[in-house]
């Protein structure tokens, strides 16, 4: 039961943190900006997932191949979000 | 516990839905290009919660393809774009 | 063991603290890497899966020597282990202070360019000081001028480049503690 109230948890805080990512990505004025929107909250909420559904799995190989999946993202957004700022910048399309 | 981990999971694939309003307003190319980065994740996210309604394990290898694909795609697109890469052709 | 790499102009920052490792050396440490990553993904003791596994692994070194000569910088993987946990850390406060000022109503961003020095030698040492910065609260890097990483940040008002700085302090003892180590 307790480790059902975890997942309940976690992965509702994970789905808050996808909302966040998506208002972000809508409200916020500028491309750059909603480039933070996008990797800072998005990859908090995919991790949030992943350890809420950690204690539902069968085994530890699982648990850690779901975690190299979070920090595989996490490593591709953190890379991406570099590369897409130095585009914008780039071809100008923001307003300082 | 399964209706609340489809109900979440159905939560964030209509939450990313509703982001890629971004790909069809833009204005940029970064712009819609951030929307489809935002399904990437969000579709990894529901496919680790589909393996764990479904307790088949092997739907976390799909998780890890998905989410390999998506930094293919945007990794694509930056080279596609960028003004000098030599790469673009569109 | 000698190093015979052949870029003598790095200056200051981390690599003039420790020695690069030599190729072998490097191939060895990346190829074991990789290796221990094709067993997370593929947990099974068959010899078949292994040789796979191995051959994977080989390809992986081959390529990663040619595209990231250990010339141009390396890792301490323990020292970054040991910073993974201040590293998550500070990615679950980007969260929290995107989703903060995200679900405001007066959307409380003061977006902005701010440039920031840093003793880094430019390689895979400001790459990767770059790539774990851009999940710090509020900056992402975007594109060096003239030798300078440049950060967008989305609150002017926060002390940006104090922050950025104590993450280089941290970053740049772990790393010089890994170089004495080795």
């Amino acid at each position: 039961m307790l480790l059902d109230l975890w997942t309940i948890v976690l992965v509702s805080m994970g789905v808050v943190f996808f909302l966040a990512g998506t208002v972000g990505l809508l409200r916020f004025p500028d491309a750059l900006s909603r480039l933070h929107a996008l990797t800072k909250a998005d990859n908090l909420g995919l991790g949030l997932v992943v350890i809420g559904l950690l204690p539902r799995l069968t085994g530890i190989a699982d648990g850690a191949k779901m975690i190299f999946v979070w920090l595989l993202v996490m490593l591709s957004g953190a890379c991406l979000a570099q590369l897409v700022a130095h585009l914008i910048r780039q071809s100008g399309d923001f307003k300082p | 516990m399964t209706e609340f981990l489809l109900g979440s999971a159905c939560a964030i694939l209509v939450v990313v839905a509703v982001g890629l309003v971004r790909l069809l307003r833009g204005p940029g190319e970064a712009d819609r290009m951030m929307a489809v980065q935002l399904l990437g994740t969000g579709s990894t996210a529901v496919m680790l919660i589909f393996g764990a309604v479904i307790r088949q394990p092997a739907v976390i290898d799909v998780a890890l393809i998905v989410a390999l694909l998506s930094a293919f795609a945007g990794l694509a697109f930056v080279r596609g774009i960028s003004p000098n890469s030599g790469g673009g052709d569109e | 063991m000698p190093s015979s790499n052949g870029k003598p102009e790095m200056t200051g920052g981390m690599a003039s603290t420790g020695k690069l490792p030599s190729r072998k050396a490097a191939a060895i440490a990346r190829g074991i890497s990789y290796l221990a990553l094709w067993l997370i993904m593929m947990p099974s003791a068959r010899p078949t899966d292994l040789l796979v596994g191995a051959g994977a692994a080989i390809a992986a070194t081959w390529l990663s020597l040619r595209t990231f000569p250990p010339a141009t910088g390396c890792l301490h993987f323990v020292s970054m282990a040991a910073l993974m946990p201040h590293f998550i850390w500070q990615s679950v406060r980007a969260g929290f202070d995107i989703a903060r000022r995200v679900f405001d109503p007066r959307l409380p961003i003061q977006p902005g360019f701010v440039a920031c020095p840093l003793g880094f030698p430019e390689g895979l040492a400001r790459n990767t000081f770059a790539t774990i910065t851009s999940l710090i609260p509020g900056t992402v890097p975007c594109g060096e001028v003239d030798g300078v990483l440049t950060y967008h940040c989305l609150d002017l008002r926060n002390p940006v480049v104090q922050q950025l700085w104590a993450e280089e302090r941290l970053m740049a003892r772990a790393l010089i503690a890994g170089r004495r180590h080795d």
